[in-house]
């Protein structure tokens, strides 16, 4: 029994009760709820509870809200691990706080898109058992079950795990009973000493370096269910692979921003999460929007030039017709937080406001592209003369969508209950 | 083995959809799933347009983009060229849907049986109807079919699922020729083997010029078009719409 | 032995997966008949699952062994 002394000494909060903890996990089990009784509705009665239907002679998209999630959790996810892998490699030490929230952030993120495949499955249950054991190569989704999901998530927990081993062992001294046990078990004897902390560096060097070739590949294989479809006007090019990791990139690093800034307050941990970090991930946001618009440029550029008619419509659709209002609002999404960051970068002049908005703003924008890329091609982009199709998400696809971002809240909030989110300095380990 | 194949003649299609309604009929197809379809056509302006028909059954692709894009499989190419769709394996990730260019898959949105134009499971129709059954269905749609033994045959069976055109399995593999084919009052579809120079396929093919539908993409159909007609390019309109949605 | 069991960890992984993709799951190429649409070996897929795992163990294999097997 843990009594109020030790539980004290515990860092950032773990094993105490505050009004705004409950009030975010009170929050995100209600619309986990409405999640959960909207699949609930689905399963039953079959997929015609969501907005999705046809292509072609039903004149809808087949692929719709829940496909664009997939994508954009595993691109966050991406993200996250390849940060905490570059701070890893590159010895980016002023970086080491945020490193376990991106791959906190990482390993939840991957669950929600592996729940958004399921959820988007006509026969979800029969897909746990015929994907491990028919499961082929040649399919652009083996990748995706096989190497983003398993992949991400084991390398993600094995990362987290180890890395964590030495604030288990901290923790583990400051407590009392079976929450001792856990963090006992988490720590598996870590004792601090010179050897293991050298083995600790090793383990983590290749462990980074084996990391990021494995999610370049995984994220890249879910540009590529899209890009090597040649019967789908906007989505079969070259371009989607390498797009699809620039737009991940750039979606998990403003998530990171974000996490970090609010992190930053409710811990009270200025020291760590200090400016020198802000500017820092500020930059490189700046640096990966700015790559992104780029490719974006590229794409509509070739397209307008020299584009066949199909994807001359699909393009007019983007920018002037019925999908206009979703693409300029994320075309301005990236741009302005560009500018943001770059005039910040110019003058020098580093504000968290200004960088917490741009994280949000990056955000919004992903998401709409992630929108913009599976659905048009679907309602405007048939290579026969079907005719324009339409797709609006119900309530259902709405809810379960916030289901999912919820439950990826509470993840959060109960991992922040029982573990440090922010690694124990150094000079708090003796006390 | 044989490899079977669709001749289409344009010129001789009145646009009666009798095909349609055929394929319907045999294949079990619930509300909006339309196997075999014929588009209308227009070009041109009023008072100068011109309309034309083409049917539209799954091409059967020999690169077909389904079969390739399948993650567990259950879309497969048969030796004798029929793509089929195994309603056991299928998992409804629709990936077959979104890769194939000519629009061909229809998704089990909701329970068949809910879907056949009336609400079959109703208690109110339960009652009328004595039984609550879809008036006709067709017994060999159960059954496994090929050398694989795997159960491909007809639409509406599972919600959840992927179902198209499969060259009437069912029938083809009993000698017959598909309910389309068969039905057709003006002869305009034509089916046989292609590797046969005497069969119905060839000899159109031998003697007519021929054209397959967006020959661009790679994908190498198994059905043919001939006539006097071009294939549908960017000027050319569907009008009279097919209504199917659930 | 610490050395040995991870390079063991992490050659097993790549060679799980090499081989179950290449070998076990349904082949590659030209889809020209129904033995493209299965597995040479049920579970291939869950084999190139296991052998991704094998290789981020190897780590925790390196770290985790204890003292007494040595370097």
């Amino acid at each position: 029994m843990a009594t109020r002394a030790s539980v004290e000494r515990l860092p950032y909060g773990i094993g105490r009760w505050s009004a705004g903890w409950v009030a975010v996990t009170g929050l995100s089990l209600a619309v986990l709820a409405l999640g959960v009784f909207a699949f609930a509705r689905q399963l039953i009665e079959g997929e015609v509870v969501t907005g999705l239907r046809n292509i072609g002679t039903m004149g809808g998209a087949t692929w719709g809200l829940y496909v664009a999630f997939i994508v954009y959790f595993g691109g966050v996810s991406f993200a996250g691990i390849t940060i905490a892998a570059m701070i890893r490699l590159l010895n980016l030490k002023h970086l080491r706080p945020i490193s376990r929230m991106a791959l906190v952030l990482a390993v939840i993120s991957i669950i929600l898109a592996a729940l958004s495949v399921l959820i988007d499955l006509g026969q979800p249950f029969r897909a746990l058992i015929n994907l491990p054991l028919y499961g082929r190569p040649m399919s652009p989704f083996f990748g995706t079950f096989s190497v983003v999901i398993s992949g991400y998530l084991f390398a993600g927990l094995v990362y987290l795990y180890l890395d964590g081993r030495r604030d288990a062992a901290i923790c583990a001294e400051r407590s009392e009973g079976v929450r001792q046990t856990f963090y006992r078990l988490w720590a598996a004897g870590y004792r601090g000493t010179p050897a293991e902390r050298e083995r600790h560096q090793r383990a983590t060097f290749w462990l980074a370096i084996a990391i990021l070739p494995l999610l370049v590949i995984a994220t890249s294989t879910l540009g590529f269910v899209f890009g090597l479809q040649v019967g789908r006007p906007g989505w079969f090019g070259a371009l989607q692979a390498p797009g699809f990791v620039i737009l991940a990139g750039v979606s998990g690093v403003g998530h990171i921003i974000v996490l970090a800034a609010i992190l930053r307050r409710v811990l009270g941990a200025e020291d760590q999460l200090n400016p020198h970090v802000f500017q820092w991930l500020g930059n490189l946001l700046m640096i990966l929007t700015a790559t992104y618009l780029y490719f974006w440029a590229a794409e509509w550029v070739t397209t307008s030039y020299a584009g066949h008619h199909h994807e001359v419509a699909l393009s007019n659709a983007l920018l002037t017709g019925e999908y206009a209002w979703l693409f300029w609002l994320s075309v301005g999404s990236l741009l302005v937080p560009f500018l943001l960051l770059a005039r910040q970068f110019v003058t020098g002049q580093y504000r968290l406001g200004v960088m917490v908005v741009s994280g949000v703003l990056v955000n919004v924008a992903a998401i709409g592209k992630r929108i913009l890329i599976v659905i048009p091609s679907q309602t405007h982009g048939t290579l026969l003369p079907y005719g324009t199709g339409s797709y609006s998400p119900t309530w259902v696809e709405y809810s379960v969508v916030l289901g999912l971002l919820a439950l990826g809240a509470l993840l959060l909030t109960l991992f922040m209950r029982v573990f440090p989110i922010v690694e124990i300095p150094q000079y708090a380990e003796g006390g | 083995m044989p490899r079977y194949g669709m001749v289409v003649d344009l010129d001789r299609c009145t646009g009666c959809r009798a095909c349609m309604q055929a394929c319907k009929v045999e294949n079990n197809t619930p509300r909006g799933s339309f196997f075999m379809h014929v588009f209308r056509f227009e070009t041109g302006e009023y008072p100068n347009t011109r309309i034309s028909f083409m049917p539209r059954p799954c091409m059967h692709c020999d690169n077909a983009p389904c079969v390739k894009v399948c993650p567990v499989g259950a879309r497969y190419k048969r030796a004798d060229g029929l793509v089929a769709t195994d309603f056991d394996r299928c998992i409804g990730c629709r990936y077959c849907e979104v890769a194939c260019p000519y629009g061909v898959n229809y998704f089990n949105w909701k329970s068949p049986n809910k879907n056949y134009y009336l609400n079959w499971e109703d208690p109110e129709l339960i009652q009328i109807t004595k039984g609550g059954r879809v008036p006709y269905s067709n017994p060999d749609l159960e059954n496994r079919y090929g050398k694989e033994q795997r159960r491909i045959a007809g639409g509406g069976h599972l919600k959840g699922v992927m179902e198209k055109c499969t060259f009437c399995v069912q029938r083809v593999e009993k000698g017959l020729q598909p309910a389309c084919v068969n039905t057709c009052p003006t002869f305009a579809l034509r089916f046989g083997d292609l590797d046969d120079p005497n069969s119905d396929v060839s000899l159109l093919l031998r003697q007519k010029q021929h054209f397959r539908l967006l020959e661009e993409v790679g994908t190498k159909p198994r059905v043919f078009y001939t006539g006097s007609q071009h294939p549908p390019g960017g000027d050319v309109r569907q009008i009279e719409e097919v209504q199917g949605r659930v | 032995m610490r050395r040995t069991l991870t390079l063991v960890f992490v050659l097993g992984g790549f060679a799980l997966q090499a081989i179950s993709y290449f070998f076990l799951a349904a082949p590659l190429g030209a889809q020209v008949n129904e033995a493209f649409s299965n597995p040479r070996v049920p579970f291939a897929a869950l084999l190139f699952v296991l052998g991704v795992m094998a290789v981020f163990l190897a780590a925790v294999v390196y770290e985790l062994l204890p003292e007494r097997y040595g370097e």
